[in-house]
């Protein structure tokens, strides 16, 4: 029973690498095999490789003067980072919000066979997560200290002691995501700021990460004293890889009495946590005037309320929102010195760190691609503006149109912050300032084309449409190629004629292509959208 | 109020629709029936302007689809079988959508919406995102959706589907009020017994094919329309 429950949570989990969503269909057999390589290419090759690196540079430095138990603590310590976090939200999901419950429940299957099967699958991500920090530092320590039988046992047990602690916290931080999101309103946004903190955070650390390293070889002795009389358990924890028997008995112990506890809890709870409808506070109708809108305004506000209602949809079509903001702050605080440096690289080429940045702020710019996935994500409901006495122009221009309005003012701000900070001529400071906002208008409309060229309305899962569909990678490599060419072609042979034609040329090219892209949607696309 | 002319629609090799012609009058509430698959949908969705179709003319209220769709479009509400509406708004925000789109002031739509949302007991629920609704509720909101621009033909695909049994009557109900005031509705219906005694006049499809069309009492005469209905089939 309980093995066949968890092909179920399995399959459920890597539903994607068997079912094709945009086909509606199952993948080949080869196809299977070929997302699997690319799944473990991703986990061992790039994750794995990741680790290991840092494995190499801390392992040998620390166990020479002694000190492989810090060198473990640090090692589970992100082991268990990523373990939890990574599967959090599936703990939440798959643990609290699991949509056959139900019908689990209703079946001749005992609850705590349910149960178990939801942790081991918890436990199987967790581990999948943690096991890709824990394995290569392990098998780095094998091959730096040398292999011996306590030393092998011990870093199983290890493995097995962290990726149980894992587990208890998933099963924690899962519980307390279930119990906030129940209490919170702006759901999408909030998703959106945790979201962005942590990348935020995965790449301070990522680039931080050399200089981390070095000050721990360096200050190792300071550091490993400081843990040992501050927290003597982490001492003890870090112990255990070394193959430390009284360690590992304290850890198997003080683990297994943990999960035995989050057994009988869970036990006691799950039922009702399973069957409760995390039903929220009901909100109440007051009866006001509403305020008339246009067709057009109509249009509009549905489609920021579509935005502004997914934190997927934020998060993947609306990066460059906040990214173009925080390039010309940055700009603002660091770009004279960059000019200063960019003018004695590229000295051969005047005003190319103008340009260059004019084309960054156009690559930040097609970061937002909102246009791409939105007729697509009409989904089922494209029979509500078809029935409707609204023209399909209106439709379309009110889908390009969001993605105008949350990129020409901030590509503008970020354009004027360039301006500010690079030592140019009034002509290409004016240039500059207008490029990045015209490129803009482009993009939108070029997404809406694309999106129409390239719809995706039967999916079941908006995801598909925002992250997998054939438009938004169009849209946004596309979208990048043109800036890539844009930049490129100035350091190949537009510097010849200077950054002002230059600019003037790639300004007008936008301006007519954006042109040819409205007419296009005007006539043609409203044709299209007739026939979808 | 809504003729259909030699309607044909196809699926690639398949004719969904074949040739249909019907003819819908102020005053009447007309009935389609037919099994499933048999093109009911396809033509309704013709007649509304969401499916393109091979030959044949609609025509609303005097004026060609195919020529003015947006001045048929404003003559007309359609709620689909499965009422799929935007997930991501309150049940209010859609129905002031669907107002602004239809150009209804705002207090003509609100006194719209109090009427009818209090009538079909949605009112509490208005405020609520559309997602948390049931499929009764979302059939209700698309039933407040299509009177609240008080259009002349409200064309409804499977419109009793998920209702309780107090909506389906007050939808009836509204059903009669509104082609007694001089409107029509068409709509379609594997309910014969609510066909029966609901409509004027009654059409019957089958594989895309209208086999009989009239008045109720001319199609089924002293007959079931049950047994009018099942006698077709099996021919």
């Amino acid at each position: 029973m309980l093995k066949v429950l968890l092909k179920k949570q399995l399959a459920e989990v890597f539903k994607g690498y068997f079912f094709d969503a945009k086909k509606n269909k199952m993948r080949s057999k080869g196809a299977i095999v070929l997302w699997f390589i690319l799944f473990v290419v991703l986990m061992v090759g790039v994750l794995g490789g990741m680790f290991t690196m840092m494995a190499v540079g801390l392992c040998d430095p620390l166990n020479q003067v002694g000190m492989a138990w810090l060198y473990f603590l640090i090692m589970c310590g992100i082991a268990i980072l990523l373990g939890a976090f990574g599967s959090v939200f599936n703990t939440y999901s798959g643990l609290y919000l699991a949509k056959d419950n139900d019908l689990l429940l209703s079946l001749p299957i005992p609850v705590r066979t349910v149960m178990a099967a939801r942790l081991i699958n918890v436990y199987l991500l967790g581990a999948m997560y943690s096991g890709v920090v824990l394995l290569p530092a392990l098998i780095v320590y094998w091959v730096v200290a040398g292999v011996t039988a306590a030393r092998v046992i011990c870093g199983v047990l290890l493995l097995l002691i962290v990726t149980t602690i894992v587990l208890l916290l998933s099963c924690v931080l899962g519980w307390a995501v279930a119990k906030i999101s129940l209490k919170l309103k702006n759901k999408s946004f909030i998703t959106v700021l945790i979201s962005l903190a942590f990348i935020g955070a995965y790449y301070f650390f990522y680039f931080k990460a050399n200089d981390l390293i070095q000050d721990i070889i360096l200050n190792a002795a300071v550091y490993g004293e400081k843990v040992k009389g501050a927290a003597y358990g982490l001492y003890l924890f870090g112990r255990i890889g070394e193959g430390d028997w009284p360690a590992v008995a304290i850890f198997t112990g003080v683990t297994a009495l943990l999960s035995a506890l989050l057994w009988i809890v869970m036990s006691r709870s799950f039922l009702r946590v399973a069957t409760s409808t995390g039903a929220v506070k009901k909100a109440r109708y007051v009866e006001k005037q509403a305020r008339e809108n246009s067709p057009f305004g109509a249009m509009l506000t549905k489609e920021f309320a579509r935005f502004t209602s997914s934190a997927n949809y934020m998060l993947n079509c609306g990066l460059g929102v906040l990214l173009l903001p925080a390039m010309g702050i940055l700009l603002l605080i660091k770009g004279r010195d960059l000019d200063m440096v960019f003018s004695i690289l590229l000295a051969e080429y005047p005003d190319a760190f103008a340009v260059l940045l004019c084309a960054m702020l156009c690559l930040l710019s097609a970061m937002n691609d909102t246009a791409a996935p939105s007729v697509s994500l009409e989904g089922k409901s494209l029979w509500i503006p078809q029935s409707l006495p609204v023209s399909a122009k209106t439709v379309l221009r009110a889908k390009a149109a969001v993605q105008m309005i949350v990129t020409v003012l901030p590509a503008l701000f970020a354009a004027i912050c360039v301006a500010l900070v690079i030592e140019a001529s009034p002509a290409v400071k004016a240039l500059v300032c207008v490029l990045p906002p015209v490129y803009a208008v482009f993009s939108a409309l070029f997404g809406t084309v694309i999106g129409l060229k390239m719809p995706l309305l039967n999916w079941t899962n908006e995801i598909t449409p925002i992250k997998q569909s054939g438009a938004v990678a169009v849209a946004l490599f596309g979208g990048w190629g043109i800036c890539f060419a844009f930049g490129g072609l100035y350091m190949l042979i537009g510097h010849r004629i200077g950054a002002t034609p230059y600019l003037l040329i790639w300004t007008v090219l936008f301006t007519v292509a954006a042109l040819v892209l409205l007419r296009w949607l005007d006539t043609r696309g409203v044709k299209a959208f007739a026939e979808l | 109020m809504l003729n259909i002319e030699h309607l044909t629609k196809t699926y690639g090799e398949k004719k969904a629709v074949d040739d249909l012609s019907l003819h819908i009058r102020p005053g009447e509430i007309f009935g389609f029936i037919g099994h499933n698959g048999a093109g009911k949908s396809t033509t309704l969705k013709c007649a509304v302007g969401i499916l393109h179709f091979d030959a044949g003319t609609v025509t609303i209220g005097g004026k060609n689809l195919a020529d003015d769709p947006l001045s048929c479009k404003r003559e007309l509400a359609y709620i689909p079988d499965n009422p799929d509406l935007y997930d991501f708004m309150s049940g209010i925000k859609y129905l002031n959508f669907i107002a602004d789109i239809f150009g209804i002031g705002a207090d003509v739509r609100q006194e719209r919406i109090r009427h009818y949302a209090d009538l079909l007991e949605l009112t509490g629920d208005l405020a609520q995102p559309i997602s948390a609704y049931s499929h009764g509720m979302k059939q209700k909101l698309a039933v407040i959706a299509a009177w609240i621009h008080d259009p002349k033909l409200i064309i409804m695909d499977e419109p009793f589907v998920g209702l309780d049994p107090k909506a389906s009557h007050l939808l009836k109900e509204m059903m009669r009020q509104h082609c007694d005031k001089g409107g029509a509705i068409f709509f379609s219906t594997h309910v014969l017994e609510v066909a029966e005694k609901l409509c004027d006049k009654v059409a019957i499809i089958k594989q895309g094919k209208l086999i009989k069309v009239g008045t109720m009492e001319e199609v089924k005469g002293d007959d079931s329309l049950e047994e009018v209905f099942l006698e077709l089939e099996a021919e």
